[in-house]
């Protein structure tokens, strides 16, 4: 954790006193830095119970970063080379990312493990990164450094070590060549399984695009905007979106601790409360869990009237959560129409549709079942129809000037508006290539250059509504879960064979997503089918950190493509309509079963 | 105040043990407790609340069992 830089008390201003406010014509990220280091805004660290731990003006970000630098350097690396970095929400990371930029090394943020008893299997998902990144030096807090020594063992490795043992080695005297506008800036890790990590390579040209098309068209940055964010730095959203478009846009921003939010997320209401903060985001999930802490909050003393833009993005956006927030804050000065909705993803760098500002979420109902299902359409449903046989999705606004968004059918042709398919979207921070992965990259493009995102959607009147996130993806609580990596470790279970496991998530009633893992059961005594069911949900939660609702089905329940490959949505599919069931599938004794027709 | 930490645990424990397994040092938060992530932060704040110290976060992908988690209030108790 930073220490209290000496003498500062407050955080950095919102305002820069001459400097002028500008978000156009950054062509890398060292060079936005630079700019802003000409005035006082920075960025402010917070601790756990939401006391200023370090405020830092861009000026000393830059300083320091530029110290940094040429000890980088004297780390025998070479330009290009890969440095890996946790990410913690610390001003560490900060100057590690942009020492990097200037000495002309390609940063890698590194995740952080949130659950009980984790460590193995985040040390296995490090490793996996590094080695996908073929990364040469890293580096992490203290407290992790431990398990990323153990993660860098069989790797390239070179230098693993913390930002003060950095600067402790000697700084190479040749001059530093700082990344350039046709040079890369950065690789992320969002998607991908621990063993196939797939890390975006974002270059400079994308990453300065992309936050001007943020800045300008997304969220108008304006002078007197401030943000506040608690989402992880190794998310495209907590980086790309909180951290470098406000460097690119001379934006102070207030960070919390995802940890903290998650242990405390009124820290996060009251940071706005406090510092005026204008700009926030955050998936659907985190407005959610505000609303549901609050019920016996009334002591908060909140004053949310600054907030102008609570944007939502990362996972699907649920309107009734977010209306249930409104009717907890509005009390509080929170005015609903401040909810953005955008969508995007990091193979976009970030942002690609944004909905009008100070419009709110608005939502397009459609008819579920058949038409969605069957016959791929999204059909308004007659003023009559029940609520039962609807389904509510929110709309994402259309994309920003110098994006598309295309819907198009299995075969690649352009669909209509309002008939579902993928969605697949054009734009100048697309990447260009999965880092080192051809195979993957070569997977998500199609023929005339368009990235097939895997989500599926339609469009109205232009907007984009999304249906349903990447195919295999499981999304819960905000986090991605690759099913690959649950499958797995389930098959290391002594009584479980390859091929026997599939993992997906369905939606509940209030569209959360829920993990369902079905194993093929070759067990038929009762006491070891639940045992194993036992050690699979057990093996779940160590490997992710999430319940889940096991299925011991009899053999021969899941699909398999005519490659051999596991077809996770014909098994989800046979789920839901109730093909897949419990091997125990005796018939209950009548004197057992609930007497239905007395009750009704 | 140190000799307190376990019984205290364990009783805050109590209240994430649904099926009501015998909770002893040995149980294992994730695989018997089921205590998932989300969960993990709450018992990590009411652990701040009730002994007053910080938890230091980064470590809690270490604690595998309820007696790791008592052993690091222990010395966060100790430290403060």
């Amino acid at each position: 954790m930073p220490e209290p830089m000496p003498g500062r008390t407050s955080p950095t201003p919102t305002c820069n006193g001459t400097l002028a406010f500008v978000t156009d014509g950054f062509t890398t990220l060292a060079q936005g830095l630079d700019y802003a280091a000409g005035g006082e805004t920075g960025v402010n660290f917070y601790s756990p119970r939401g006391d200023l731990s370090a405020a830092v003006p861009y000026a000393e970000l830059r300083a320091r970063a530029l110290d940094a630098a040429p000890r980088l350097a004297g780390l025998r690396l070479r330009r290009g080379d890969r440095v890996a970095i946790v990410a913690e929400t610390s001003l560490d990371f900060l100057v590690a990312f942009f020492a990097c930029q200037y000495a002309g090394f390609v940063p890698v943020p590194l995740p952080l493990a949130v659950n009980f008893g984790g460590r193995a299997a985040y040390v296995e998902r490090l490793r996996g990164m590094l080695q996908a990144a073929g990364a040469r030096a890293a580096l992490a807090p203290d407290d992790l450094l431990e398990a990323l020594r153990d993660a860098a063992r069989p790797t390239a490795v070179g230098f693993v070590g913390t930002l003060d043992e950095v600067m402790q080695q000697p700084a190479t005297d040749r001059p530093l060549e700082p990344l350039g506008a046709d040079d890369a800036c950065y690789i992320q890790y969002s998607s991908g399984s621990t063993s196939f990590p797939r890390g975006v390579l974002v270059t400079q040209k994308a990453i300065t695009a992309n936050a001007r098309a943020i800045a300008v068209d997304g969220v108008r940055l304006r002078r007197g905007d401030r943000c506040v964010s608690w989402l992880p730095l190794y998310h495209d959203m907590g980086l790309v979106g909180c951290c470098l478009t406000p460097v690119l846009a001379q934006v102070s921003v207030d960070y919390l601790a995802t940890s903290s939010f998650a242990r405390r997320p009124f820290v996060w209401l009251q940071l706005i409360t406090r510092n005026r903060g204008t700009i926030s985001f955050s998936p659907t999930f985190g407005y959610e869990l505000c609303a549901r802490r609050a019920a016996n909050r009334a002591d908060l003393d909140l004053d949310l009237s600054s907030w102008r833009v609570a944007g939502i993005g990362g996972e699907m956006i649920r309107p009734e959560a977010l209306e249930g927030f409104t009717g907890t804050f509005a009390a509080s000065g929170f005015d609903g129409r401040a909810f953005l909705a955008s969508y995007g993803m990091a193979e976009a760098t970030l942002a690609v549709t944004f909905a009008p500002l100070d419009s709110g979420v608005a939502s397009d109902t459609i008819l579920r079942g058949a038409p969605l299902e069957r016959a791929r359409k999204a059909v308004p449903p007659a003023p009559d129809t029940p609520a039962g046989e609807t389904r509510r999705f929110a709309r994402c606004g259309r994309p920003m000037p110098g994006y598309a968004v295309e819907i198009r059918d299995a075969a690649g042709r352009r669909l209509a508006e309002r008939r579902v398919g993928r969605i697949c979207i054009q734009g100048p921070s697309l990447m260009q290539a999965y880092f080192r992965a051809p195979d993957a990259t070569a997977a998500v493009f199609t023929r005339d250059g368009w990235l097939d995102t895997g989500d599926m959607g339609y469009l109205v009147d232009g907007d984009l509504v999304v249906t349903g996130r990447t195919k295999d993806l499981i999304i819960v609580g905000g986090r991605n879960i690759w099913p690959q990596d649950l499958e797995w470790a389930i098959e290391r279970l002594p009584e479980v064979r390859a091929g026997d496991v599939a993992a997906f998530a369905v939606a509940d009633e209030a569209d959360r997503e829920r993990v369902v893992v079905v194993v093929e059961c070759r067990l038929q005594e009762e006491p070891a089918i639940e045992e194993l069911r036992r050690e699979v949900q057990a093996t779940v939660s160590r490997v992710a950190g999430v319940e889940c609702l096991v299925v011991m089905a009899p053999p021969r329940s899941l699909i398999f493509t005519t490659s051999g490959k596991l077809s996770r949505a014909a098994a989800r599919q046979k789920y839901l309509d109730g093909e897949i069931g419990e091997i125990d599938a005796r018939p209950v004794p009548a004197a057992e079963l609930p007497s239905l027709a007395i009750a009704g | 105040m140190a000799q307190q930490v376990e019984p205290q645990v364990l009783a805050l424990l109590e209240r994430y043990n649904p099926k009501k397994i015998e909770v002893t040092r040995e149980t294992a938060l994730g695989d018997d407790l089921n205590i998932d992530s989300v969960a993990a932060m709450d018992v990590v704040m009411e652990i701040e609340d009730m002994f007053e110290i910080d938890v230091p976060i980064n470590q809690v992908a270490d604690l595998r069992t309820v007696g790791d988690l008592v052993d690091l209030v222990r010395r966060q108790v100790e430290k403060d």
